[in-house]
């Protein structure tokens, strides 16, 4: 198969896309419930951008220079993962990972060079770099995907005008426009962002043990 | 009060073929080339099989019934999935009738629909993972989060499903169709002890159903009724015979109720690839 980058950006960022990620919130619920106002949804997506959205970034983007060079990931495996430190984030990344592999076999089968387990940025890279996913849309997608994922859920918690969430998507894309450089240029593991967010983290861990939840994650 | 009719049909592959349309290809509504065509693998993985049906028609507690009347039996595994965390398969490992590893939770967040039919991502991959674990199982019962009636499994996700309806939830749902109660492998009208109290008349109940069915099985099922579980137990312990023996072919509901075609006399559904111009009536 042979498609252009955009294409392919395109295709991946569907929420269509059948690889189970309509279980995630991106820790939105846990918020919410914590004292985040409905309102304050797109500061929730600025903060988002500017932190564990360039985490997830630089990993998609470094899996993807790595498995062009047909180099390991486990060492950024151990960076990404000392920078995510809540272990609820690691988890769901895990099995959204997990999806997004299934579905990659399907479409490139043999070609991925991702163990069982990965998460899902790595999965992400690993498909940028068999499928011809160029480092600026591979970038762009998962800030999208994060922006998507938090506001497609608000539409379940806290349903409002639909269309406001949209332009808040947009807003939070272009929040993150100014990182895609620096992005796009990594090459070294060690040098992906250390953005944490102890806050989102927090929220993470507490949507894993909110005892009704909607969402998984 | 008199027993309630009960219909259980051997599991044959004419319930697929009843179905059919006269404008499916040939191969297709040949019985004998369905019947001698045996999936490849077909017989070494578990039978994958789903239950659907609204909320509180005791999904759950058929599944308890189905592992207390075969655990012994067969190798079961379960998977549940849920709205809200994993209720229901804490209440099937709480029923002591399965090692309780082998019931698993699927959270299908907002959409259990989606996780049993549009995307089966997370279920599938459930269900392998449990195949892999106890390797080799027999049955896997897949439970849906209890959804309304137009919810059924994709065939992507499992080999056969039931459709369980209650009385409790009034004596008019089996009339009402839909693609469940119309085409699943079989359709359950549980709770029947309680019809008494409901004022539901459940041999009607199962004649409702099977006119929706036109003539695919109905079973009325109580658990307090030893002679309607010996019934279910039959119907899965076939069903598993058939997936064994390649002769069972995963049937898609659909996801609308059947409708005809102009001129046409057998309504049919768009489960079968073709190209031409519908005229719906209605």
């Amino acid at each position: 198969m042979n498609v252009p980058s955009t294409t392919l950006a395109m295709m991946l960022a569907d929420s269509r896309l059948p690889i189970g990620a309509h279980v995630s919130s991106n820790a939105l619920e846990a918020a919410l419930l914590g004292g985040l106002s409905p309102g304050r949804i797109g500061e929730y997506l600025a903060t988002r951008m500017d932190t564990v959205a360039r985490v997830e970034a630089g990993a998609a983007v470094l899996a993807r220079h790595l498995a062009q060079r047909d180099q390991p990931l486990a060492a950024l495996h151990a960076e990404w993962a000392a920078r995510t430190p809540s272990r609820a984030q690691r988890r769901i990344a895990a099995v959204l990972g997990d999806g997004l592999r299934r579905l990659a076999d399907r479409l490139w089968p043999g070609s991925l060079s991702t163990d069982a387990g990965s998460p899902r940025p790595l999965v992400l890279g690993a498909i940028a770099a068999i499928a011809g996913l160029g480092p600026r849309d591979l970038a762009r997608l998962v800030a999208y995907d994060d922006a998507q994922t938090v506001v497609a859920a608000a539409l379940k918690l806290e349903p409002g005008d639909p269309r406001q969430g949209t332009a808040l998507v947009l807003e939070a894309c272009a929040r993150f426009e100014p990182h895609i450089d620096a992005l796009a240029a990594l090459q070294d593991p060690t040098l992906l962002p250390s953005a944490g967010a102890p806050q989102i983290e927090g929220w993470s861990e507490d949507q894993s043990v909110l005892p009704r939840r909607l969402f998984r994650a | 009060m008199p027993e309630p009719t009960t219909i259980v049909p051997a599991v044959t592959t004419e319930s697929a073929d009843g179905r059919r349309s006269a404008d499916a290809p040939a191969s297709a509504v040949d019985p004998t080339s369905v019947s001698t065509v045996s999936r490849p693998g077909a017989a070494r993985r578990a039978l994958r099989l789903g239950v659907a049906g609204p909320v509180g028609t005791g999904k759950s507690s058929l599944i308890a019934t189905v592992c207390r009347a075969l655990a012994r039996e067969i190798r079961l595994g379960v998977i549940t999935n849920d709205i809200f965390t994993d209720e229901d398969a804490r209440f099937l490992r709480s029923a002591g009738v399965l090692d309780p590893e082998r019931i698993r939770a699927v959270e299908t967040g907002a959409c259990p629909h989606t996780a049993i039919r549009d995307d089966v991502t997370a279920n599938l991959a459930a269900v392998e993972q449990l195949e892999v674990d106890f390797d080799p199982l027999d049955v896997v019962l897949v439970e849906s989060g209890g959804d309304n009636l137009t919810a059924t499994f994709s065939p992507a996700l499992v080999d056969a499903q039931l459709f369980v309806l209650d009385v409790a939830g009034g004596g008019d749902v089996a009339r009402k169709g839909g693609p469940g109660i119309g085409r699943a492998d079989l359709l359950v009208v549980n709770k029947i002890d309680l019809a008494p109290h409901v004022g539901v008349d459940v041999e009607q109940m199962v004649a409702d159903g099977l006119e929706a069915r036109e003539g695919r099985p109905v079973l009325a099922l109580s658990r307090h009724r030893e002679e309607t579980v010996a019934q279910l137990r039959s119907w899965v312990l076939n069903m598993l015979a058939a997936h064994q023996a390649g002769l069972h072919e995963p049937q898609d509901p659909g996801p609308m109720a059947p409708h005809f075609h102009a001129g046409e006399v057998e309504p049919h559904t768009h489960d079968e690839a073709h190209d031409h111009d519908h005229a719906h009536q209605g």
